[in-house]
């Protein structure tokens, strides 16, 4: 037997051996540190309160908000059709079916950004597709519609349309109470008031 | 597209261009190897000639360890690679009917090709039988198509069926290859030598 088909056949043995003695390599995330700055920098993820709202009110089955805030806040207040995955327990496989679906736009906030961008960061680094944050979080959600702020006078029509749609989301969202839904309240006190008066007059 | 991560994503373009290369590659090297002769690749059947188990069977070997270091030193993506669906008994009438073809026929279809690349005229007769005999099973597939799917285990790796790890697998399949290497070039001692 040549030397040299030895020699070959150690080398193969040899390197076939070393697979075997390979260390375990952690579980590699999906997403390369590349891919993961591109994505960080893509300012695109970032959904605005009136889009959002927009989409809760014409019922779009893609969407699915996720507030990252703890329980007890989430019952407190929440968007209405949210879901509650605290932040601590983003990374836990029983909500992997939750955020990693191809299908949905999964909107994550948080009080503010702070909270929703970690979830994000999270989730993305997982390879998970079609992540945004609440631009803002709750408080800006509160600011823009739940208690929307009426523009100056000199303000452009557009910020005039906006205001419009987002007394009517307030409406919606029911809250209602407070900023421009007060005034009709208080007008409709008064007629009934003067009901009264007309019903005791005939009265007499 | 390409699993090799070192160039980035290869384009689809490139993908042919890459292939046609590969493809003349392995034409040549079926060639060198004197693939090109049915005389050789019979001997396999008759015991003086096991080229072309050798040369397969290190092929085979040297891709697979290949593929696993570059896999775990980053520089292919094992996960994108095509994984083809087994159909157990469908493989192995196949196999049967291809050895019974590769023994009456004396190629194999890659090597027929190579015969018809030199010129030689069994290879060119083998080819075009090659070519009625796909026009034909084309026909009756609707009749045979109950036997094309038996036995489906889907995109199963063997690996993962016999739920070894993979580096012990290669390394029994390298122990088991140098084993034939060795008791072929015994055979081959033994019987007396064909000249072709």
């Amino acid at each position: 037997m040549s030397k040299r088909y030895i020699v070959l056949a150690i080398i193969l043995l040899g390197s076939a051996f070393g697979l075997t003695q390979l260390p375990e390599k952690g579980a590699k995330s999906p997403v390369t540190p590349e891919e993961m700055i591109i994505k960080v920098s893509d300012q695109s993820r970032y959904l605005s309160t009136h889009f959002i709202a927009k989409r809760l009110i014409e019922r779009d089955p893609s969407l699915f908000i996720i507030d990252v805030r703890m329980a007890d806040d989430f019952d407190a207040y929440n968007i209405p059709g949210s879901f509650n995955i605290p932040l601590e327990e983003i990374m836990n496989s029983d909500w992997e079916a939750y955020i990693d679906q191809d299908g949905m736009d999964i909107v994550f906030y948080s009080t503010s950004d702070v909270f929703a961008e970690q979830a994000w960061m999270l989730s993305a680094q997982k390879g998970y597709k079609n992540l945004y944050v609440l631009q803002g979080g709750l408080n800006e959600w509160f600011r823009t519609i739940i208690k929307p702020v009426a523009p100056n006078e000199t303000a452009p029509t557009e910020a005039f349309d906006l205001y419009a749609f987002e007394r009517a989301a307030c409406i919606y969202f029911g809250g209602a109470s407070a900023g421009a839904a007060t005034a009709p309240v208080a007008k409709k006190k008064v007629t009934v008031r003067k009901k009264e008066k007309k019903a005791a007059e005939g009265g007499c | 597209m390409g699993p090799l991560t070192y160039f980035g994503e290869i384009s689809t373009e490139w993908n042919y261009v890459i292939a046609v290369f590969i493809g003349m590659a392995f034409g040549y090297i079926m060639e060198a190897s004197g693939f090109s002769s049915s005389r050789k690749l019979i001997g396999v059947f008759y015991g003086y000639d096991f080229a072309v188990i050798r040369v397969f069977i290190t092929a085979t070997l040297v891709a697979i360890i290949g593929l696993l270091y570059m896999g775990y030193f980053g520089l292919i993506d094992y996960s994108v690679l095509f994984v083809h669906p087994t159909f157990v008994y469908s493989a192995i009438i196949g196999g049967v009917i291809m050895g019974f073809g590769f023994i009456t026929g004396g190629f194999c279809p890659g090597t027929s090709l190579c015969a018809v690349a030199i010129g030689k005229l069994d290879g060119w007769v083998f080819t075009g039988a090659l070519f009625l005999g796909i026009m034909v099973y084309s026909w009756v597939f609707p009749l045979l198509e109950p036997w094309y799917n038996l036995g489906d285990m889907g995109h199963i790796k063997i690996t993962e069926w016999l739920g070894v790890s993979e580096g012990w697998f290669v390394f029994g399949f390298a122990v088991v290859s140098i084993a034939i290497f060795y008791i072929t070039a015994l055979i081959r001692r033994k019987i007396k030598h064909v000249r072709y």
